[in-house]
């Protein structure tokens, strides 16, 4: 999934297997709502963890740009700071768009596969 | 990357999103590598926000402030309550000692002291389900909007302690 789109804001972590720079798959805000369906994380939590999940480091503008439009919509909340750090999680709302978000990029990534089989 | 670099970067964003944010984005800044990426990822984003402000939701405010929990119905319903049946009790006992040129003591509870009492104990179960439903998730302001609320119901049952009623 992660090799699917190229767009702004982010930087490569990893090449594919062939060193063939296909670019990467960055949609901040689905990132993020991938990144805090495995437990709740403050910034660079998420950045780390986001790398680990497919390659893409997030700069931090770009993240709580993300964050930021998120949280107004719902899908993710804030937490009582740590510090000066503040820990986000996804809401019921946020994991009912990520399952159909990821759903959709599935289904799409499994016809296109299909569609190179015969090639 | 450098805190007085990092401050000034933040200072670069509109003033409603770095009430927000600020100070969490630059303790992030702080924390991360001060490299071209990072500083040029922040400078872009920081225009993206001028044009295409992010607005709305909780933007106006920290969701956890006192403020912004007093703002919650189960935070403030106990103490408005609280604070009419106050009305509620003073007045009565204002309109008794005009009439009988002092405080009057029915012998049977009235109407008065109906409402006094559904207003001083219906709020319970509000404050208890404010309590269970946030003092884990926000335990500082929780017990501070709590300290209102106990505040509140005092006020509401002291003319009825300190004049007999």
């Amino acid at each position: 999934m992660c090799d699917i789109y190229v767009m702004r804001s982010t930087r490569d972590e990893v090449q594919d297997e062939n060193g063939v720079g296909l670019g990467h798959y960055s949609d901040p805000p689905l990132l993020v709502l991938a990144s805090l369906a495995s437990g709740s994380k403050h910034g660079h939590a998420m950045i780390d963890d986001i790398a680990r999940l497919c390659g893409t480091r997030l700069g931090p503008g770009t993240l709580y740009g993300a964050i930021a439009r998120l949280e107004q919509q719902g899908w993710i909340e804030p937490l009582p700071p740590e510090e000066r750090r503040r820990p986000y999680r996804i809401t019921a709302e946020g994991l009912r768009v990520l399952r159909a978000k990821l759903t959709t990029l599935h289904q799409f990534a499994s016809a296109g596969l299909g569609r190179l089989e015969p090639l | 990357m450098n805190a007085r670099l990092a401050r000034a970067i933040t200072r670069l964003y509109p003033p409603a999103w770095r009430e927000r944010y600020g100070e969490e984005f630059a303790a992030m800044l702080e924390l991360g590598p001060g490299d071209l990426g990072t500083v040029v990822d922040s400078l872009g984003a920081a225009v993206r926000e001028h044009i295409f402000p992010t607005r709305g939701g909780n933007m106006e405010r920290d969701p956890n402030s006192f403020g912004a929990m007093m703002r919650r119905p189960s935070a403030y319903l106990p103490v408005a309550m609280s604070l009419t049946s106050l009305v509620v009790v003073l007045s009565a006992v204002g309109y008794g000692v005009s009439q009988a040129g002092h405080v009057v003591r029915d012998a049977d509870e009235g109407a008065v002291a109906h409402i006094f009492q559904i207003l001083m104990t219906v709020q319970w179960p509000i404050t208890l389900f404010f309590l269970v439903k946030w003092l884990r998730r926000n335990p500082g302001q929780t017990l501070r909007v709590f300290a209102v609320q106990a505040a509140a119901w005092l006020a509401g049952l002291a003319p009825v302690y300190f004049l007999h009623l």
